[in-house]
């Protein structure tokens, strides 16, 4: 293992730019997660890191060696394919030794690695089978197993888990998490998915447009994003359009007034977790409101009831429009459309933006 | 005994007239093959076992092996059939590696402009063998394009001999075959995934490792089907061999049209034919043997 960095990594297809002036460190053992919708230039970013495609400008230095100009088959990374990609006329023991023999290991040590590598993906005895003749979550894990053999100096994966259905998907997270920690591996993940990224990561990166826009653990993109694209993307918001009048003070379109923390005098958007707001019948003045800085009337346009927690839009102007999570509890507050209620929070819940 | 249970189980009652609709469907194909190939292949070599009288050049009826053991017992024939089989065994070889590359580019280029390069590719087929030979001929003869081209360079000062040699059939074949070999390619390769070579680059394989662990193997139903196709049309060349080759230059489909054309020996000429087919057949089917054994081991 070994750390990885990556240096102004930049690739352009012409007057497209997928990925534009990329910087990551990747510590020597470190989990981080290149998160970001699809064309966000994640996967492009990897694939340079990988040796599949050659950078425009920039740098991939691994364990301190350029090797930005080396073909993929000199660099020693193991990747995991979205498709898994296992060769599907060899065997499962043939697939995960096939690293070792392009290394030119003496074949009892070879066969010797496959056993281990298969029992630490949990795949002992099905070494004599074709991949076909597995399920996708083993086929997922043997080609786990093949990247891992070569004892990579940075494991690569490829959105892994998005061709599991759902349950599975949670269990092989945490598998492949507890895998990554015990065996100390530097990994970098690429994935959509945000609950993926949230659970597994030791370190987060947002993309878009070929752009980071925040590199930072799980609680700074949600308690402190960098801009309204984080806000949005990790997690959900609420964004109210409108204006800074005076920093601490928000008016937004529909011509609310509302406290809020800093932002400069200009063209704004404030911000919001729907689980920040509180949220209680007009009837009761105070109560858990009581207190909190922002305090506006509205209406109940739409209710979702997700279960365990309950969606509340809120409709507080014309123009401005929140949504309010809540916990659904026995004998808690549960609005119903068109019901008035009160809807609140204090500054620091707030994120301004420049518009 | 579960045969059993099985066939004592509910039998699903088939739709009405599913079974009929099939038959009308297939009928018509089954008649045409069994009529337009079976039925002359079976007269084909009732002739074959007839006897001929050279001087009256007419057919006896007869049942005699005599057509074979002649074939096989002369020299100047057994030498032309040798000569097929070299030819298209060059042939082969030749397309496979020629067509490989392109057929490989051909599945894997992402250019919007696939659909055109299928369709340069297909294009000759366009023009039958019998034009496209005599195209040949204006390129390759003494004075033709070629030899004009390179004396005009001053490259050559003789020109060189390529009409009416082994070299421009084999040319000449090649040209006819080559996409046979790239089409059928083409689709296979297709078919595997991309990510495969990579994953196979990832773990330390060169290019060159890459394609003998991973691309090969996989290709290879492609690659059988390719040779093997491009292997019976080489031995049944027929406009190529006799327009290029020339008046010396034997091979055994022009020998069997000159049996029943030129000598109105049908005995001989149908027995050549099987000789034709049943060494095409047999070389077809060994190759494959051959190939599949190691692909097991």
């Amino acid at each position: 293992m070994a750390r990885l960095d990556i240096e102004n990594l930049v690739k352009r297809y012409g007057d497209f730019h997928a990925v534009r002036d990329v910087s990551l460190s990747i510590a020597d053992g470190e989990f981080l997660v290149l998160l970001g919708p699809s064309g966000c230039g994640k996967t492009t970013t990897l694939r340079m890191v990988a040796g599949f495609i050659e950078p425009t400008a920039g740098r991939v230095l691994l364990g301190g060696q350029n090797v930005t100009l080396l073909p993929p088959w000199k660099r020693n990374a193991g990747m995991v394919f979205q498709s898994y990609a296992l060769f599907p006329h060899l065997t499962v023991a043939q697939n995960v030794a096939f690293g070792l023999e392009m290394r030119k290991i003496p074949r009892a040590d070879i066969d010797k690695r496959v056993e281990e590598v298969l029992a630490l993906v949990r795949l002992g005895g099905y070494g004599g089978r074709l991949p076909r003749q597995l399920s996708g979550g083993q086929q997922q894990r043997v080609a786990l197993a093949r990247a891992l053999a070569i004892r990579p100096d940075v494991l690569l994966l490829d959105e892994p888990l998005s061709n599991l259905d759902a349950k599975l998907r949670q269990e092989v997270r945490v598998e492949i998490r507890e895998l990554q920690r015990q065996l100390g591996l530097t990994t970098v993940m690429v994935t959509h998915d945000q609950e993926e990224a949230l659970t597994m990561a030791d370190r987060l990166v947002v993309m878009n447009e070929g752009l980071v826009h925040q590199v930072g653990s799980q609680r700074d993109l949600y308690e402190r994003p960098a801009d309204r694209f984080v806000a949005g993307f990790v997690g959900r918001s609420t964004f109210l359009e409108g204006k800074i009048d005076t920093p601490g003070r928000f008016t937004t379109q529909g011509g609310l007034v509302l406290k809020c923390v800093g932002g400069t005098t200009g063209p704004a958007v404030l911000s919001l977790r729907p689980e920040r707001v509180e949220i209680a019948p007009v009837s009761q003045e105070g109560g858990p409101l009581a207190g909190l800085d922002n305090q506006l009337q509205g209406t109940v346009e739409f209710v979702s009831y997700l279960g365990s927690l309950i969606d509340i839009h809120v409709r507080l102007s014309p123009a401005d429009r929140l949504v309010v999570q809540i916990a659904n509890r026995e004998g808690g507050f549960a609005p119903d459309v068109g019901q008035s209620v009160h809807a609140g929070w204090p500054a620091s819940a707030g994120q301004v933006f420049k518009a | 005994m579960s045969d059993i249970a099985v066939a004592t189980g509910p039998v699903v009652e088939k739709r009405r007239g599913e079974g009929l609709t099939a038959t009308a469907l297939l009928a018509p194909a089954t008649i045409f093959v069994a009529i337009c190939l079976l039925a002359p292949l079976a007269f084909l070599f009732r002739y074959s076992l007839n006897d001929f009288v050279a001087t009256k050049k007419m057919m006896v009826e007869a049942v005699t092996i005599a057509n074979y053991v002649k074939f096989f017992t002369d020299p100047y024939y057994t030498t032309i059939l040798a000569t097929t089989v070299r030819i298209a065994v060059m042939v082969t070889a030749a397309c496979l590696l020629l067509g490989f590359p392109l057929a490989y580019v051909m599945a894997r280029t992402q250019s919007r402009f696939k659909n055109v390069l299928i369709i340069l590719t297909v294009l000759p087929l366009f023009v039958g063998n019998a034009v496209r030979s005599a195209g040949w001929m204006v390129v390759f003869g003494n004075k033709g394009f070629f030899n004009a081209s390179l004396q005009g360079l001053g490259l050559i000062e003789k020109p060189i001999e390529i009409m009416y040699t082994e070299k421009a059939v084999i040319i000449g074949i090649i040209a006819v075959n080559l996409p046979f070999m790239v089409l059928t390619l083409q689709s296979v390769i297709e078919g595997i995934d991309r990510a495969v070579e990579e994953a196979a680059f990832s773990l330390g394989a060169s290019p060159a490792t890459m394609f003998r662990r991973v691309l090969w193997p996989l290709a290879m139903p492609g690659i059988l089907a390719g040779t093997i196709l491009c292997f019976i049309l080489a031995m049944n060349a027929y406009a190529t061999p006799f327009l290029l080759g020339g008046p010396l230059f034997k091979m055994m489909a022009p020998l069997v049209y000159n049996q029943f054309t030129q000598q109105a020996n049908w005995p001989f000429g149908g027995a050549i034919a099987f000789i034709l087919m049943t060494v095409t057949l047999g070389l077809t089917l060994v190759a494959n043997l051959i190939f599949q054994r190691r692909r097991a081991s």
